[in-house]
């Protein structure tokens, strides 16, 4: 129902935003070369090396993300790019490097640290907490909250304020996300695709400065994929600045001010999507992994 | 067989005092199991905790009965802490391997030799609950008569400990049921789901496992407490592995993840243990059952029996029904991973 | 479905008669006795008051023999010092303490006697009791080099059981991420299979007594009843998966829900064997009682160090197979990655029902050694799966290689951990703390590698 809205709704074409000017006129004077430095980077990674049994599943030499804006990170399969977001985010701990976010250095900080302090993500795989009802699922993004200290949970007086007020705000973004209608569902009962929906609605919640993204598009039907193509570009216009991981190149396309590409756990290629797209060395990755496939042709 | 003695000695027992240091220790492992998802599979030393807390306060440290209560509750934050701090940030197993591994070390200190000046060895420590009954008496509940009212007949003694301790239920009850409305509830419930969820949203998982084994800790101590109250006496056996396990399977009978399963369901299990026990008892009080001269069963394998049943039960309630007898298996609270 | 339930049922019919004929006569045999000597054994001590306060002494093997010398019965002293053999008549007896098994630094006191004579005539009532005192040693105190030669002997012997033991345990968990907590109960189960051919005999055999290793009333010398018990035990881990977890799997039941059900399955065993072999710890028949070898500062039966060559042999051919074999290599590579594993064409199904085969029939071997060592009882698995545990997560959850170090080095740290003041009673706690250091320090293990996130 939502699904069949949702691709009337943005046949049109639609303009680019300011910020997304913005975004593009910063980078625009940035030289396309892999691990070339950005004018307002939030975060920025320094030779960063994992390695699994042998391995080095990822060896970024440098790496910087521009503030407020979109970028991709693509690659062929197994070239470490979910390995990479682990390693940034905190669920997996790099062999060595270091990286800083937002100025603050974020080498041995505990995952829920860094998510505490505006970096979020979600997961390739999407993580909807199946018995949960969707606003319970919304509900526990609120950081900062009074009842979740054990001995407040025995005095609700404590929390009925703020619970109120971080409903107010969950149902307003079940409302963006066209979830409000599944509001006491189990979040089990969704589709994939409006999972991934309630995924990133759930991170918003924790109301984040860089939203890091694991294949939003993956399993995603034709018609939500162009809803979520709008909710990420909603996210740059909000001053938000997302990475995310993708294979759907139409979606790098169409949103990304930024390009990265990594091939086998290294950084080979940086520019805009245009850039991208006709870079030789990109092709030459793909082709090397894909057999002859298209670098713009869907997965 | 005698039928009428059977089933009163069922209904007795549903609300007898097994059934109740059963549902209060229920009450923790549903905390920690049924809704935090952590595999405590040594509840019986965090009870063993709270009945040598108790036991040692006038054998060892020739104090008050009642400092025993916060002894008590600070050997089992202790242990809780000991089995918490090397596994909860790592997969669920190692808490069951760890949490296993320590309740069987406690039983096999507190009945040693080298121990038994603080923990009375085999024979374990009594009288210690004197003040306990005291107030009992003190109430106007005289420990020689009969309370209580048909079947449901027991000693002054009994009558007061089962008051107290259904009382603790009633309150734990009551706490979980508030607590797992609350935020932090739902911290447990998500931690459950998927923990790397609730990590990616700034929540500090660790610390509310801990908070969660700890917390469900304390209630088993209370249990344990219960426990050596009415025996009147703490012995190590009465602590053994096996008693998480009976625990757990009450626990899943009831239905994991419910405030009410933690009660019923240890109460559904000591009436049909006990009345298992009545039914196979009769066959064999006149020696030995035999069907064409072959022994099936005698009356000293009664208990093993009873045993067997349960383990099978375990079993046959994980297979067909884990969300407990009265459960919805669409509210299935519990996520198979 | 049907046909696969009503065969796992008669799986477990076969299994529980098996059980049934085999072990629950004896135990009624022994309940049947009018007559009984009851043998306690007491260390002497004196409270701080001076006095006497006896404490009971845990797992003195007493033997019970006739006049003429042959063997009437023997038990081991339980937790109150208490062992009750019973004997078939009134009558001349003499009733003997195995000094070898006394605690570490126990000797007979010097008013008792190791060996003590019973006459018809004193044997008034239907129970005889007998008193054993033991005190402090009172020989020359040895050198601490000369224990602890002798603690690591025993550690390595211990070692070595455990690691056999655990093999399976470790390899289940590394294929199908299961812990099987009923492991200890296969380890009991194997001891118990041995029993029942060796001590009970089966009746119907009786007829092959001509033939090497079987006797008259068909029980099988200990030399036979083991690799049958071996294959039995082979047999057990094959029915368990086939009928129990692999269905299980294949319906989708969540890890977590399956490790209950090993609990319950624990459970249910555990009293089986109460059920069939009562509570009292009893040895094999052959073996029973060997003089000790003096090989150095170290005491050494030439029962437990044939034990122990055969242990090590079997682990070698362990290690090698998992190394060399086709199977070796598959197990690996299943425990490595069950996805890439079956993406390249090995059959995991089949590779994980082989290693629960194998799992069985190591744990059932591992059970005869220990019973041999140590008598067999309905609990003795039970006591070692915690011990197993530290091992396997010592040498790395998962890793096969791993289980064997991690499992002889618990059993080598469990045995000298006496030497440094831990009560033989004891022993086994330092193993909690190897569990807790190594998940602190180092959660994979010795050999286990880091898991990939994500």
């Amino acid at each position: 129902m939502t699904d069949e809205a949702d691709l009337t709704e943005v046949q049109e074409a639609q303009p680019l935003s300011q910020t997304a000017l913005a975004a593009r006129a910063a980078l625009s004077e940035v030289a396309p070369v892999p691990g070339v430095a950005k004018p307002d980077p939030i975060l920025i990674a320094d030779s960063i090396r994992r390695n699994f049994g042998g391995i080095a599943a990822v060896d970024v030499d440098h790496l910087e993300v521009q503030r407020g804006s979109i970028t991709a990170l693509i690659g062929p399969n197994g070239a470490g790019k979910t390995t990479f977001f682990n390693l940034v985010t905190g669920f997996d701990k790099p062999s060595e490097g270091e990286w800083s976010f937002d100025g603050r250095s974020m080498h041995g900080v505990s995952p829920h640290k860094m998510a505490a302090l505006g970096m979020v993500r979600t997961f390739q795989l999407t993580k909807s907490l199946t018995k949960l009802s969707v606003i319970e699922n919304m509900k526990l993004g609120a950081t900062d909250q009074r009842g979740e200290r054990w001995w407040n949970g025995l005095l609700p007086w404590i929390w009925r304020k703020q619970e109120a007020e971080i409903e107010e705000r969950s149902d307003e973004l079940l409302g963006r996300f066209k979830l409000d209608h599944m509001r006491d569902e189990y979040a089990g009962s969704l589709s994939g695709g409006q999972r991934k929906l309630l995924e990133m609605a759930r991170a918003l919640m924790t109301n984040p400065s860089l939203v890091m993204l694991d294949e939003p598009m993956a399993g995603v039907n034709p018609a939500l994929k162009q809803s979520l193509n709008r909710h990420v570009r909603g996210l740059r216009d909000e001053g938000m600045t997302v990475l995310f991981v993708e294979h759907d190149m139409d979606m790098v396309h169409d949103i990304s001010d930024w390009v990265i590409v990594m091939a086998e756990g290294r950084l080979i290629a940086e520019g805009t999507p245009d850039q991208i797209s006709s870079n030789p060395d990109v092709i030459d990755a793909y082709l090397g992994s894909h057999q002859g496939q298209s670098l713009l042709e869907d997965e | 067989m005698d039928w009428s003695l059977i089933l009163s000695n069922t209904f007795r027992q549903m609300v007898g005092t097994d059934a109740m240091y059963f549902a209060i220790a229920a009450l923790g492992l549903n905390v920690q199991f049924g809704y935090t998802g952590l595999l405590n599979f040594g509840q019986a030393g965090f009870m063993a905790a709270g009945g040598y807390g108790l036991g040692m306060t006038a054998w060892y440290f020739s104090i008050s009965l009642w400092w025993g209560i916060p002894i008590a509750i600070v050997y089992a934050l202790i242990l809780g802490l000991l089995m918490g701090i090397p596994t909860l940030r790592l997969r669920s197993d190692y808490l069951a391997i760890v949490t296993i591994a320590a309740a069987e070390i406690i039983r096999l200190v507190v009945r040693s030799v080298r121990f038994k000046e603080q923990f009375g060895g085999t024979d374990g420590i009594g009288e210690f609950a004197g003040p306990f009954r005291e107030v009992g008496s003190n109430l106007g509940i005289e420990q020689g008569n009969k309370y209580g009212f048909w079947v449901f007949e027991y000693t002054g003694r009994q009558f007061w400990t089962l008051i107290v301790g259904w009382i603790l239920v009633a309150i734990f009850g009551f706490v979980v049921y508030l607590l797992m409305r609350s935020p932090w509830g739902r911290v447990l419930k998500a931690i459950r789901e998927d923990e790397d969820a609730v990590r990616s949203l700034g929540k500090n998982v660790y610390s509310y496992k801990m908070q969660s084994l700890l917390f469900g800790g304390v209630v088993g101590a209370f249990a344990g407490m219960m426990l050596a109250l009415d025996r009147g006496n703490v012995q190590p056996d009465n602590y053994s592995r096996d008693l998480t396990f009976y625990i757990l399977t009450a626990l899943v009978l009831g239905g994991l993840a419910k405030v009410s399963g933690s009660i019923v369901g240890p109460m559904l299990y000591w009436g049909v243990y006990v009345f298992i026990e009545g039914v196979l008892r009769g066959m064999t009080s006149d020696g030995p059952l035999q069907i064409g001269g072959v022994t099936i069963i005698q009356s000293t394998q009664v208990g093993q029996v009873q045993l067997m049943m349960v383990g099978a039960g375990l079993i046959a309630l994980m297979t067909f029904r884990p969300q407990g007898l009265f459960g919805n298996r669409e509210e299935m609270a519990f996520d198979d991973r | 479905m049907n046909v696969l339930k009503s065969r796992a049922v008669r799986v477990v019919f076969v299994l529980v008669t098996l059980l049934g004929v085999g072990l629950g006569g004896t135990s009624a045999h022994a309940q049947d006795s009018e007559y009984f000597i009851q043998a306690q054994v007491k260390e002497q001590q004196r409270d701080e008051n001076g006095r006497p306060d006896n404490q009971p002494v845990v797992g003195v093997t007493i033997t019970v023999t006739a006049p003429d010398g042959s063997e009437v019965g023997s038990a081991a002293t339980d937790d109150k010092g208490v062992a009750l053999i019973p004997v078939p008549a009134k009558g001349d007896y003499v009733v003997r303490l195995d000094e070898s098994t006394l605690p570490e630094g126990q000797t007979i006191a010097a008013t008792s006697n190791a060996e003590q004579v019973i006459n018809e005539s004193t044997f008034r009532t239907n129970r005889q009791i007998i008193n054993f005192f033991t005190g402090e040693s009172q020989r020359v105190e040895q050198s601490f080099f000369s224990r602890a030669a002798q603690r690591v002997a025993d550690g390595i012997r211990f070692g070595l059981i455990i690691a056999m033991c655990s093999v399976g345990l470790s390899l289940i968990f590394g294929t199908t991420g299961l812990t099987n907590f009923a492991h200890g109960e296969m380890v009991t189960f194997g001891a118990m299979m041995a029993y029942l051919l060796n001590v009970r005999g089966l009746a119907f055999v009786s007829f092959l007594a001509f033939l090497p290793f079987i006797d008259d009333v068909g029980r099988f010398h200990i030399l036979l009843a083991t690799p049958l018990a071996v294959a039995i035990g082979g047999g057990f881990g094959y029915a368990l998966d086939r009928f129990g977890f692999a269905r299980l799997r294949r319906k989708g039941v969540g890890l977590i829900s399956q490790m209950v059900i090993t609990v319950g399955l624990s459970i249910i065993l555990k009293n089986l064997f109460l059920f069939f072999f009562g509570g009292r710890r009893k040895p094999y028949r052959d073996y029973t009682l060997q003089e000790g070898l003096n090989l150095g500062p170290i005491t050494i039966t030439p029962r437990d160090l044939i034990v122990m060559l055969l242990s090590f042999v079997v682990l070698m051919a362990v290690a090698l197979t998992l190394q060399l074999t086709r199977l070796g290599k598959a197990t690996r590579a299943v425990s490595d990655n069950v996805d890439l594993a079956s993406a390249t064409g090995i059959d995991t199904s089949r590779v994980i029902r082989q290693i629960w085969v194998a799992g069985g029939a190591l744990a059932a071997l591992g059970g005869v050694f220990f019973g041999l060592d140590e008598q067999v009882g309905f609990d003795m698995g039970t006591q070692l799966l915690f011990l197993m545990f530290a091992g396997i997560t010592l040498g790395g959850l998962g890793s096969a290689y791993g289980a064997l170090v991690g499992g002889f080095a618990v059993g080598l740290f469990v045995e000298t951990s006496t030497l440094f003041g831990v009560p033989t009673e004891l022993k086994t706690a330092p193993a909690l703390l190897i569990l807790i250091l190594v998940l602190l320090v180092r959660p994979q293990g010795i050999l286990g590698r880091a898991q990939r996130v994500g």
